[in-house]
């Protein structure tokens, strides 16, 4: 299973992941890029430069080419998440159900707005302005791997309160 | 975002799946599927089947499945897995036939109602039955008000089939238009059918896809690619995932005969990397297809070679469109370019490339199987054939349904999702997604089609709606569409990159008490801008559901700015003495 908490990213982990990755031509290589930036996103949670580097020289490219991506699709994340990750969708059904209150719970009693880690370094928040396609359990979480639907603050509060007791005990997923 | 899918690039091949090489081995693989698939319906079968997608998954069906596994293990019973059937208000559902019964379908079943629902101890937690007939007092599924409005074409299979079993969809009749393709039919009398058909493109447009599918054809360049667009990024929009996740093979017939019938090497599948469950069901059914020898070089012998390539999208919304979408597949950002050349002259690789949305082409196999007058004959002259269609906000019942098109809105909101939930007041509904107004309960009796709508500033667009009640505050809602657009603008062209922002200002001053008419007036003008100087479809469309909502709410508007008044309570407005005082 992914550690969407890895600090550090080991880089030999990632040569053997672009090791599995193979092309026939340059075009498919190019191809690739996206694909093998979300396997490493997906593995360690983020992508950091050293992992891009290798990215590039695995499919022939540069590297400001790979950064590029990076940096405009929302799914990356270029800095380490906190220990858990938490996508709040704000898709058009979740907000007339209420997704905005959720995201200003978060704000005001655990201090996290989009794309920032709690002090502890216990969750890791991003709201998604797209949409998750839940829509039918709308408002609705993505935490870690796991659908939240049906959410109200206080519902979302027990569930990062029962996240906090596991993670302190040394428990977490 | 995190995607979920392995770390190799083939997910792990069904070892007992043959190679065929010929239509003949085909057609004995497909009696043999099929008698497989009959065994389930015999009089003595005992087969428990639950409903697996990530929807009911959330909800815990995964855990109701493994209940199931774990009491009946040992037993003759047969315990397999569906996707959800559409209808997300009944699930976790299971459906049970027990020896001498017809299939019964109980609604919400937790994990620990499996005991008591193994030893036929919830008689009255059961919905409806498979079939036509009632049994005792349990009336057939499909005379539910949900089901009974439908008219399930692609969705004939989803939440009966397995979806990663690729007998099941063969028994089901996959793949049966493909054979025609490949053997009986010459690339022009396909694309005949389809435009005899009058399919409309899905994605929101409704460009014919026979006119797209000759183009290509006529196309001299080589390689020619086929695209499926299943990047629904649309905002409550699920309808390719419930394909992917329901009836994978369904899509994949639909593109391997778009690339037999425009003569494309290649058929990429870019699919919204928000759905992790869709992307894994799908590789795995092109997976089994190619281990099937449905791809690949001379296809059965027939002598023509079909290659399939899956890409996932990296959530960027504006992705969804043409251009960006084919420039994401060749790894760079998506931002969409000018037109002409269109993608059939000029598109992935700047080869000749006909796109498609996974909605049109899961339309192609029924098409080819039944032909185009067939298809011609169900919805109305110029909108053909059914669609899919999402409607969400407070009423009774959630879903996705296939409703025939011409079908009265009023008659979908009110008759399949039961109208509005208790102790909610309809106020609106906000059509085609974001890219388009909303509709007020005078305009509810409009037939669903691609036409009819815009007489009235709405749109069908790719068929996602939402009910809005009178609490939501009509500015409110419209900041929220505007903040979506800011963000998802890909900052490409000024007008929509610096418009979008500045609109949200004029719109927060108004929210805050701080508007005056004058905003109103610079909103419509500066929407124009957007509208008539921006590149691609997102910018050009970007402000309309503002626009809507401020022509359909205008009082609200009104009050917001003459009065410092928000009826809902929504908007943060500070009185006009404390406003002025502050200034």
């Amino acid at each position: 299973m992914s550690h969407p908490s890895s600090q550090t990213i080991d880089l030999d982990v990632v040569r053997e992941m672009m090791s599995h990755i193979t092309y026939a031509d340059h075009q498919e290589g190019q191809e690739l890029i996206l694909f093998a930036l979300q396997e490493i996103n997906e593995h360690f949670g983020w992508v950091s430069l050293e992992a891009a580097e290798i990215v590039a020289d695995h499919l022939g490219t540069t590297v400001n080419r790979v950064y590029a991506l990076l940096t405009f699709y929302a799914d990356f994340r270029t800095a380490p998440r906190g220990d858990n990750f938490m996508l709040v969708c704000h898709g058009m059904s979740c907000y007339v159900a209420g997704s905005m209150r959720l995201v200003q719970s978060l704000r005001d009693r655990h201090g996290v707005s989009d794309g920032e880690t709690t002090a502890d370094g216990a969750l890791t928040i991003q709201v998604v302005d797209g949409c998750l396609g839940i829509c039918d359990r709308a408002p609705l979480v993505k935490l870690n791997q796991e659908f939240h639907g049906e959410l109200t603050v206080e519902t979302l509060n027990d569930l990062i309160g029962r996240l906090r007791l596991a993670t302190s005990s040394g428990g977490a997923r | 975002m995190t995607h979920g899918h392995p770390l190799t690039l083939t997910p792990k091949l069904a070892p007992s799946l043959p190679n065929l090489t010929s239509r003949a081995e085909f057609e004995s693989f497909r009696e043999e599927a099929e008698r497989q698939w009959s065994s389930y319906s015999t009089p003595d079968a005992w087969v428990v089947t639950v409903g697996l997608d990530s929807s009911s998954i959330g909800k815990g069906a995964g855990d109701v499945l493994a209940r199931v596994r774990e009491q009946l293990a040992g037993t003759d019973a047969v315990v397999r897995q569906a996707s959800g059937n559409g209808a997300n208000w009944m699930e976790p559902w299971v459906e049970i036939k027990r020896p001498g019964q017809p299939p019964i379908v109980y609604a919400n079943i937790e994990p620990s109602d499996v005991p008591d629902l193994l030893a036929d101890r919830l008689g009255h937690r059961a919905i409806g039955v498979i079939g036509d007939a009632p049994y005792g007092d349990i009336p057939p599924l499909q005379e539910l008000p949900f089901f009974k409005l439908q008219k399930r074409i692609l969705l004939r299979n989803v939440g009966v089939i397995d979806p990663e079993s690729i007998e099941d969809a063969i028994a089901r009749g996959a793949y049966s238009g493909y054979m025609k393709v490949l053997f009986d039919l010459s690339q022009d009398e396909v694309i005949e059918e389809v435009t005899r058909a009058n399919l409309r493109g899905r994605g929101g447009a409704g460009f014919p896809a026979g006119i797209k599918w000759a183009s290509g054809k006529r196309a001299r360049a080589r390689p020619k690619y086929v695209v499926c667009n299943s990047h629904e990024g649309e905002p409550n929009v699920y309808k390719d995932r419930r394909i992917h996740e329901g009836d994978p093979h369904r899509l994949l017939e639909g593109i391997l005969i778009a690339c037999v019938a425009v003569g494309a090497d290649i058929g990429y599948n870019y699919i919204g990397g928000e759905y992790p469950l869709a992307i894994q069901r799908f590789r795995k059914a092109a997976a089994d297809a190619e281990r099937l020898g449905l791809i690949g070089k001379n296809v059965l012998g027939s002598g023509k070679d079909v290659g399939l390539r899956i890409r996932a999208g990296g959530g960027a919304y504006i992705c969804g469109e043409g251009s960006a979408l084919m420039y994401s597949i060749m790894g760079v950002r998506g931002q969409p370019r000018t037109k002409p050349p269109r993608s059939v002259e000029e598109g992935l690789w700047k080869r000749p490339t006909v796109a498609n949305n996974s909605e049109t082409l899961a339309n192609i196999p029924d098409i080819v199987n039944n032909g185009g007058d067939w298809y011609a004959s169900m919805g109305t002259g110029k909108s053909t054939g059914t669609k899919l269609v999402t409607v969400m906000g407070p009423v009774k019942r959630m879903g996705l349904v296939e409703v025939e098109m011409g079908t009265p809105f009023r008659r979908v909101i009110e008759d399949i999702w039961g109208g509005m939930k208790d102790g909610h007041t309809f106020k609106g509904v906000q059509t085609g997604g974001i890219s388009a107004g909303p509709l007020l309960e005078q305009h509810l009796d409009v037939p669903l089609d691609f036409d009819s709508m815009a007489e009235y500033g709405g749109m069908l667009g790719s068929g996602g709606f939402v009910v809005y009640d009178d609490t939501t505050c009509a500015v409110d809602y419209a900041r929220y569409m505007m903040a979506f657009n800011r963000y998802e603008s890909c900052s490409k062209c000024v007008p929509c990159r610096l418009g979008n922002p500045a609109i949200i200002e004029i719109i927060d001053r108004i929210r805050l008490g701080r508007g005056s008419e004058a905003d109103l007036a610079l909103i419509e003008r500066t929407s124009k801008h957007i509208i008539e100087l921006s590149l691609c479809g997102l910018g050009q469309v970007a402000p309309m559901p503002l626009l809507g909502m401020m022509q359909k709410h205008h009082e609200e508007f009104l009050e917001h700015v003459r009065d410092g008044v928000c009826r809902c309570g929504t908007c943060p407005i500070e009185s006009r003495v404390t406003a002025v005082a502050a200034d």
